[in-house]
């Protein structure tokens, strides 16, 4: 017997947990499923060794990984650096500054983009700015080039790191940092020894939101990538709307998946504070 | 007392709300005043010219309203045969591959050309362009380069490949429509006539690290040309009349090959239940005072013969008995039947 | 503590980084030459003032405005129960519910439309606009659920259990002790959703037909041919639209600590 409550808790959840699976959950385990399927109907990995067969596939998929590590890396240094910034701000400007951090996640990540292609034309302002100062001889091709998709996605995610990394540090004892200090500790072991470890749930979720984001995005590889530099949510597009290879997608849809999966698996591990690689300790 | 009235003061306001938003949402135009639909899908491009000179006209005429769908050639069509049981759209514009593969994949209704008035104004390319009266041609354009003359001289198609033009110039992608116009060309002027393009393909291979990028729609050539990225580019002649308003010296070329010829047509959605109000607007279209404002406006080339067009506007778009002569269109069938091999050489040694 | 000058010198610089291409936009959007270029070729409202004029770009925001307020009151309806079940009353399968509403987090929206498109929408025939509010609906539990969830579990158990004890029934003491305490989370929520729903780019490609289409994507495709300042200035009407929302959301109830 369940008690009453669990019931009514049950019961609460019902629309919700429905809604969710037959909107979302079920055509989606249809697509995937797809991707087990071959041509002739059978089951297999057949659609996988088809679509690694192709080089262009395994270098999007390569690139795809690469580029989400190296933004997912950046906005975790760059992320600290902030985080510690704003937790040691008083209270007042604290609160400004996280606005201001705020801020780019709600304006359109078009209108964002957009910005990208003013600067990085061969005219920009990057350009123009870095022939200004001489170091450069001549104007540099930017846009349409992975540099371009990696500042693009390291703007747009940036704050989704900064975020739970200043709550997590503001939990951090006022004291343990100066007490720290007057034992002589260095800079680098106060950030390993007592930031680190208390602010790791921070950077779990942070960098589960980065990493996924970094994978997952389309508007960023699309605009400022490009055909020469495509993602394989870029590749997915293709596929479907020029292509009109559904066979391609599903493959694509399920290694998209299954990378987010394995990253929040990861860092979620890193998050509880065990080493990678060593079973639950539970 | 006064708590509770504005309690029921905000609950009254968010119901109105609620309503009014779900009214703008799920409210289809043209639905309260009982008038026919009919849901066409087109290239999103220049539509406020559209609505002036073919939309409102047409609206005012047959007592209808239009709904309009907008998209590039291949994603509208890849939406339609997603749809194809219930189909939404009644009547859809595509490039004249894509018209094709819609008709093979039975998308598609032949086209009563008796009922168009127009027709007989037509020019030759537009009359049937992928066969079976399938598809009309409404407007024709050629594809062919677009340089910088301060920086470059183009005489022919083999001029892109010289060796100033490094890291300046811009290819279409092959999923464009621009792709196989450009390798046709580009085939011909290496003297071959191979339908699978390989020599072409080797050519664009040998050469992709001067490809600045390959474009996937018209979208950022102008923007290239503006910011200094590009100085020669493959490119439908619609995109002239916004390049030369840059204050850059940019010119049409004439290779010596002549320019790949592009059409864009009309076809008629099978299953669609508006098939007389769709060859109205199809006629309309085609008409000869449709036409001219739609030129006048640079907003698409002619494909009625008896359009005339002053000068300056003419030197702007695909118009007159010598630019007509100099395209060669790639048929569409050679398209269908040899884009995957192109894709997978495209893939294997350009894309990446 | 002291305040070190090179960690408020990397701050700012990070917020340069952040916020810089915004601004560069907004000047873009402010210029009075004929095409995208930064800096402006002199300012004005000039292509503010007609980019309000095209007619395809107002029917998109009404689209997409009605759209994300409905699925945002959507996913409240769906979200706010299952959040009060999941931390209150302990459920049967709460674990399997909880990664379930939040599974749309993870999954690329590309994904989500073209499954939602091939074996949601086509084979139950549902039209464009239903189609499109389920999507965004379900894309928005797993925020609503999230952010009401977090309000509650700063709210004390014992105020509740004693309404309930002083004779209320259990939804009269929701209604009457939990809502008003948790408004600050159920307002915080409606505003990440109404955001994330106005913003959604690639489940929207997939769903959207003729005679609806949503901003954003209206954008993107004049992006594809236009080349003047406009979208720029487009674009900088919304993000200033955002930052107003954004300003008084974060005076009144510290949002970030949402997100």
């Amino acid at each position: 017997m369940i008690a009453a409550p669990r019931l009514r808790g049950l019961l609460l959840m019902a629309p919700a947990g429905a809604f969710v699976a037959l909107a979302f959950l079920l055509p989606l385990a249809i697509l995937l499923s797809g991707s087990f399927q071959a041509e002739d109907g059978q089951l297999g990995v057949q659609r996988y060794v088809q679509f690694f067969a192709d080089p262009l596939n395994r270098e999007v998929f390569l690139r795809t990984l690469r580029i989400g590590f190296l933004v997912t890396l950046a906005s975790v240094i760059l992320g600290y650096v902030a985080a510690l910034a704003i937790v040691d701000l008083d209270p007042g400007s604290r609160g400004r500054v996280i606005g201001l951090v705020t801020l780019p996640i709600m304006i359109s990540p078009v209108a964002r983009t957009y910005a990208w292609i003013v600067l990085l034309g061969r005219t920009g302002l990057v350009n123009s700015v870095a022939h200004e100062f001489g170091f450069t001889d001549a104007p540099l091709r930017l846009l349409y080039t992975e540099p371009a998709v990696f500042l693009g996605l390291l703007q747009l995610l940036l704050p989704l790191i900064i975020l739970p990394l200043v709550s997590a540090l503001e939990n951090v004892p006022r004291d343990a940092v100066p007490a720290a200090r007057m034992l002589g500790a260095g800079w680098w072991t106060i950030f390993v020894r007592i930031l680190l470890p208390l602010s790791r749930e921070g950077l779990g979720v942070g960098g589960v939101l980065v990493f996924t984001g970094a994978i997952t995005a389309y508007i960023t590889p699309a605009m400022l990538g490009g055909a020469k530099v495509l993602m394989l949510e870029t590749l997915l597009y293709q596929r479907v709307n020029v292509t009109d290879d559904i066979a391609t997608a599903t493959v694509i849809t399920a290694l998209l998946v299954a990378m987010s999966v394995v990253a929040k698996a990861l860092l979620n591990r890193i998050a509880r504070g065990r080493p990678l690689g060593r079973g639950r300790a539970r | 007392m006064i708590a509770k009235l504005r309690r029921i003061a905000t609950l009254v306001f968010g119901v109105l709300a609620v309503a009014y938003l779900s009214y703008v949402f799920f409210h289809e135009p043209g639905e309260d005043a009982g008038a026919d639909r009919l849901v066409i899908s087109v290239f999103g491009v220049s539509q406020e010219s559209f609505r002036k000179h073919l939309y409102n006209p047409f609206e005012a005429e047959c007592g209808c309203k239009l709904v309009i769908e907008t998209g590039n050639s291949s994603e509208r069509l890849s939406k339609l045969a997603a749809r194809k049981t219930n189909p939404e759209v009644d009547l859809a514009v595509f490039a004249d591959f894509d018209a094709l593969s819609a008709a093979r994949r039975g998308l598609t209704d032949p086209i009563d050309v008796a009922k168009l008035g127009n027709y007989d104004r037509l020019y030759e390319f537009a009359r049937d362009p992928i066969g079976g009266r399938m598809a009309v041609g409404y407007t024709v354009y050629a594809a062919g380069i677009v340089y910088r003359t301060d920086k470059v001289r183009i005489e022919s198609w083999n001029d892109l490949w010289q060796p100033v033009l490094k890291d300046r110039m811009v290819l279409p992608t092959l999923t464009s429509s621009g792709g196989p116009m450009m390798l046709h060309m580009v085939e011909s002027a290496l003297g071959g006539n191979d339908p699978a393009f390989r020599g072409a393909l080797a050519k664009v291979a040998a050469n992709k690290e001067s490809v600045v990028t390959f474009y996937e729609r018209s979208a950022h050539l102008v923007q290239l040309f503006q910011q200094g990225e590009a100085w020669a580019a493959v490119t439908g002649r619609y995109n002239l009349p916004l390049l030369q308003r840059l204050d850059l010296p940019i010119a049409w070329a004439t290779p010596q090959e002549g320019d790949a010829g592009g059409r864009n047509v009309m076809v008629l959605i099978r299953g669609s239940r508006r098939r007389a109000l769709a060859l109205r607007l199809m006629d309309k279209w085609l008409s000869t005072p449709v036409q001219t404002a739609l030129a006048l406006d640079l907003t698409d080339s002619p494909a009625n013969r008896e359009v005339v067009l002053p000068p300056a506007t003419a030197s702007l778009l695909t118009y007159g008995p010598a630019m007509i002569q100099r395209m060669k269109f790639v048929p569409p069938a050679q398209v269908l039947d040899h884009r995957a091999a192109w894709t997978a050489a495209w893939n294997e040694t350009i894309a990446r | 503590m002291t305040m070190r000058p090179w960690a408020i010198a990397a701050l700012v610089a990070v917020l340069l980084f952040l916020l810089g291409p915004f601004l560069i936009i907004v000047g873009a959007g402010l210029s009075a030459g004929e095409t995208l270029t930064f800096p402006p070729e002199g300012l004005s409202l000039r292509w503010v003032w007609a980019v309000l004029q095209v007619d395809t770009l107002r029917h998109a925001f009404a689209i997409s405005f009605s759209l994300a307020v409905l699925s945002t009151l959507g996913a409240l309806a769906l979200g706010i129960p299952a959040a009060y079940a999941l931390e209150r009353l302990d459920p049967p399968g709460a674990g399997a519910i909880r990664a379930l509403v939040t599974a749309p987090l993870v999954v690329p929206g590309i994904v989500v439309g073209l499954a939602l498109l091939r074996y949601f929408v086509i084979p139950l025939g549902i039209g464009i606009r239903p189609a499109l509010l389920m999507s965004h609906t379900a894309l928005l539990v797993p925020y609503t659920v999230r952010v009401v969830a977090a309000s509650l579990r700063n709210l004390r158990v014992d105020i509740e259990e004693a309404a309930i004890l002083l004779g209320a029934s259990p939804l009269t003491a929701f209604v009457s002790v939990v809502m008003p305490n948790i408004r600050n989370g159920i307002v915080a929520a409606f505003i990440l959703s109404f955001i994330t729903s106005f913003n959604q780019v690639p489940v929207s490609l997939f769903l959207a037909g003729p005679g609806v289409s949503t901003l954003p994507i209206e954008m993107l495709a004049r992006i594809d041919f236009t080349y003047d300042p406009s979208i720029a200035a487009l674009s900088a009407l919304l993000a200033l639209l955002s930052i107003a929302i954004v300003f008084v959301a974060e005076r009144l109830l510290g949002l970030s600590r949402y997100v």
